[in-house]
């Protein structure tokens, strides 16, 4: 298990090796300058000279092999540079958004989870019953309507029949968990209701799955009570397909929840990144889209890691 | 005589009892009107400022949270608009050849950091804007190209020397992105402000976290007396219209200084009544059409005149306002102003006329002569922001259409729509706003000039260039609004570009924020001195 861990862990440099190299092409690749942007604005009158002085104060004059060179080695020693829009660290940029964006995927997850995974069982136990047509409907729901949407509903409702509107400052839990939660309530709540959409499905399909196994059979024929059966021997199977699902959608809560970012007013990583991108900065979209890619390869080592646990004839050499 | 004694009592009680309310009432009144000292402005603001340096920024995002923080050498009378009255400057005189421009500066006005702010760092601040060092930019320096030199003669003296006289310098001066800077930090590095704040303005810098919040709390030793009346203010960031509309609703936040549209506005209104006021200002700012005058079919006067003819802009005023403000049809200066072209005499110039059939009419008639009889495609580029970009572009292709012209929709994202506009013209129609922070036609009409950065439809033409240059240096009112309606005049003729809509705007607040004006810019009036609170 541990060469297998070591093995994974090395893996992660050339893949995120290619994240970067291919985030760096795009961004230059896509029309706009972002020293023009600068200087421009809306009513630019731009003169070539503070063009190029610009562009030499940006890194942008040297060849691409160099800024990618450069940029690559400011990583390895934890430096992302500087943002070129706002001049500061992009690792101080960072930290101002990452605890935001983590709590709001970690949450959403656990709500996502507690709430899935029981109504999953329950819909697949009670299959073509009312019970299992009413929680399709309300997870088929989650899927079709926007979540930005159902944000906008939220906020409205409180906002026309209670008077009240959320918090419109972040305040991280250590400071103040009451006004935390005020905030961070109701986007967790519309990610978790989209999330659990797409999980309850998931685990209704493959709980299903292994009722119909022939083990099952024998444990009821065994006179195990019904609950021995689904929870003991049909949940622990049915498992691993969710837990890659559930670990997916988490690495990607982490910077993609742009728009519930937006409605919610969250100073979040998925703002962020689509500002940057807009902005041209090419060292926040670069550390950003790094990022990323670093939390989808540590959660999946973490979901396959899982897996030996839930399934013991998995072993990893 | 009993009858008579009780009457004369009652009426005495009577008169007793009108003159106690009338006292209340005028007690009442009073109250209600002198400013209440303390509490925290709340606002929502609708973007990030890309910096905290308004003399190399555009955009409200930096001039809003940061105006209260700095003085200026004029400012524009919030009361008045658009006089021009003092902030920094006392009192100033004008040499009679209209090349010397004289000010003194105010007494014992302090920077936030304690340093007397004096002749010395305005000129710095303005030798910054108008002779930008290497690496700096400063994007209004071209509206200063009439100044040779600024000098501090004394500590409270500065000179601004012209090369040619300027009809504009004062409403220049006024500008609200012209902050005072300290000399001492420019010196050091000019870049210093894009990341620092030293003001001598009523508010000094609390806090900002970037994409959330940005705090000012009260400048106790701020040279004007007794103000500013709040403790401070605090800005939100939220991206999202109809969030702000919320935040306002929710009391969350009690005014956004921009705009918000009149659906929002009303549904406002609906929910909390006398508890929020509405003004409604014209905004100093349109959004029209830029052809690309390089490229064919557009090298043809005929072509961009149907284009022009095609819309029907009183209807789409009509139309298009409650969605998006958009409103009043005008030329390059806003209509009402006194630089305006009267509207009998602009409703001779093509896209114009009142009748909106004999338009679509004309409009056939030019492109058949010009080999369309049947018209032809298009590409309408613009940027991918709803309100009003995607609206008025929505209304003029449809108006197209009906005189045979099917334009493709084609938005784009903002660095696209700069590059491709701006910098490359790689388009053939744009949409394309402009706007200034006050009617001055030095900046409304810069864009129509050869070789103007602004003049995204590439067109050129001499008589143009010298009625901008005569009007520019007209000191005499009448001359000057003479020469800036016959430029006007000769742009719509040659249809080089096409005006489109003049924007209004709703700036709705909570009505316990007093004494604050909304002007026809987002970005004037902002400093926030005389503003107060009636309660928390």
């Amino acid at each position: 298990m541990r060469t297998y861990i070591a093995k994974r862990l090395l893996l992660i440099i050339p893949t995120l090796l290619g994240a970067a190299t291919l985030v760096f092409l795009i961004m230059r690749v896509i029309p706009g300058d972002v020293a023009l942007l600068i200087l421009g604005g809306d009513q630019g009158q731009i003169d070539q000279k503070q063009l190029d002085a610009m562009r030499r104060q940006l890194g942008l004059d040297q060849p691409l092999l160099v800024q990618f060179g450069t940029w690559l080695w400011g990583v390895v020693r934890f430096d992302f540079g500087k943002s070129l829009w706002t001049g500061q660290p992009v690792t101080e940029e960072l930290l101002i958004r990452l605890p935001l964006s983590l709590q709001l995927a970690f949450m959403a997850t656990m709500v996502s989870v507690m709430i899935s995974i029981p109504l999953g069982m329950l819909a697949a136990v009670r299959q073509d019953s009312w019970v299992d047509y009413l929680i399709r409907v309300i997870s088929i729901g989650g899927l079709a309507i926007p979540g930005f949407w159902v944000g906008i509903l939220c906020i409205l409702f409180l906002v026309i029949f209670f008077g009240w509107g959320p918090p419109l400052e972040f305040t991280p839990l250590w400071v103040n968990p009451w006004a935390n939660f005020q905030i961070m309530v109701w986007p967790v709540l519309t990610v978790g209701y989209r999330y659990a959409a797409v999980t309850t499905r998931m685990t209704r399909s493959t709980v299903l799955e292994v009722l119909r196994e022939d083990y099952i059979r024998t444990a009821w024929a065994k006179g195990l009570q019904g609950r021995a059966v689904v929870i003991r021997h049909a949940l622990k199977n049915s498992m691993l397909p969710v837990i890659t699902l559930i670990g997916t959608e988490f690495a990607f809560l982490i910077g993609g929840l742009v728009v519930t970012e937006t409605v919610f007013t969250l100073n979040g990583v998925g703002r962020f990144v689509v500002d940057a991108v807009a902005h041209r900065d090419y060292p926040v979209v670069q550390a950003l889209i790094f990022l990323i890619a670093f939390s989808f390869v540590i959660v999946n080592l973490l979901v396959d890691l899982t897996y030996a646990w839930f399934d013991p004839r998995i072993r990893y050499r | 005589m009993a009858a008579r004694r009780r009457h004369r009592a009652l009426l005495t009680v009577v008169a007793l009892a009108v003159l106690v309310g009338s006292v209340m009432a005028a007690v009442a009144v009073d109250a209600a009107e002198t400013p209440r000292r303390g509490g925290v402005l709340l606002a929502v603001i609708g973007a990030d400022a890309p910096s905290l340096d308004p003399h190399q920024e555009s955009t409200f995002a930096t001039m809003q949270p940061v105006a209260p923080l700095y003085s200026t050498l004029l400012q524009i009378d919030p009361y008045s608009y658009p006089s021009i009255i003092g902030d920094v400057a006392s009192e100033w005189t004008i040499s009679p050849d209209g090349l010397t421009y004289t000010f003194k500066i105010r007494p014992g006005i302090r920077f936030h950091d304690g340093s007397p702010l004096t002749a010395a760092d305005v000129k710095a601040t303005y030798d910054k804007i108008i002779f930008p060092p290497t690496g700096v930019r400063s994007i209004r320096q071209s509206f200063y190209s009439a100044v040779a030199s600024v000098e501090a003669r004394d500590p409270s003296t500065v000179v601004f020397k012209l090369k040619s006289p300027s009809a504009s310098l004062l409403s220049g001066l006024a500008s609200p992105w012209n902050v005072i800077f300290p000399k001492k930090y420019l010196d050091k590095d000019p870049n210093y402000f894009k990341n620092n704040v030293v003001g001598s303005g009523p508010f000094k810098f609390k806090s900002y976290t970037r994409g959330s919040t940005f705090e000012g709390e009260r400048n106790p030793d701020y040279f004007v007396k007794d103000r500013p009346y709040l403790d401070g203010y605090k800005f939100f960031v939220s991206t999202e219209t109809s969030v702000r509309a919320a935040a306002i609703r929710s009391g969350r936040a009690y005014i956004e200084f921009r705009d918000l549209p009149n659906s929002e506005v009303e549904a406002i209104k609906k929910q909390l009544g006398d508890k929020v006021v509405v003004q409604t200002t014209p905004f100093v700012i349109q959004f029209g059409i830029a052809i690309n005058n390089t490229v064919k079919p557009f090298t043809d006067v005929r072509v961009r005149k149907a284009l022009t003819l095609g819309i029907d802009r009183y209807t789409g005023g009509k139309v298009l306002y409650n969605l998006t403000g958009l409103k009043d049809p005008g030329a390059h200066t806003r209509p009402g102003t006194e630089w305006a072209i009267p509207p009998a005499e602009l409703e001779k110039f093509p896209g114009f006329w009142r009748d909106a059939e004999k338009s679509r009419a004309e409009a056939k008639r030019l492109l058949a002569e010009a080999g369309y009889p049947n018209g032809f495609k298009v590409v309408l580029k613009n940027r991918n922001i709803k309100l009003p970009y995607q609206d008025w572009a929505v209304y003029v292709i449809q108006e197209w259409r009906k005189i045979g012209i099917e334009a493709e929709h084609r938005p784009l994202e903002t660095a696209t729509w700069y590059a491709d506009g701006r910098d490359q013209g790689n388009f053939e129609l744009m949409i394309f706003p402009a706007g200034a922070y006050i009617d001055d036609p030095d900046q409304l009409l810069y864009q129509y000039i050869t070789g103007s950065p602004q003049n995204w439809g590439r067109f050129s033409n001499p008589a143009i260039d010298d009625l901008y240059s005569r009007q520019s240096r007209a000191l005499d009112p009448a001359e000057r609004r003479k020469l800036v309606i016959e430029m006007q005049k000769l742009i719509l003729d040659n249809a080089y570009h096409m005006p489109g809509l003049w924007w209004s705007r709703n700036v709705v607040h909570w009505a316990k924020v007093k004494n604050w004006i909304a002007p026809p810019s987002h970005f004037t009036n902002q400093k926030l001195q005389d503003v107060w609170l009636s309660e928390d």
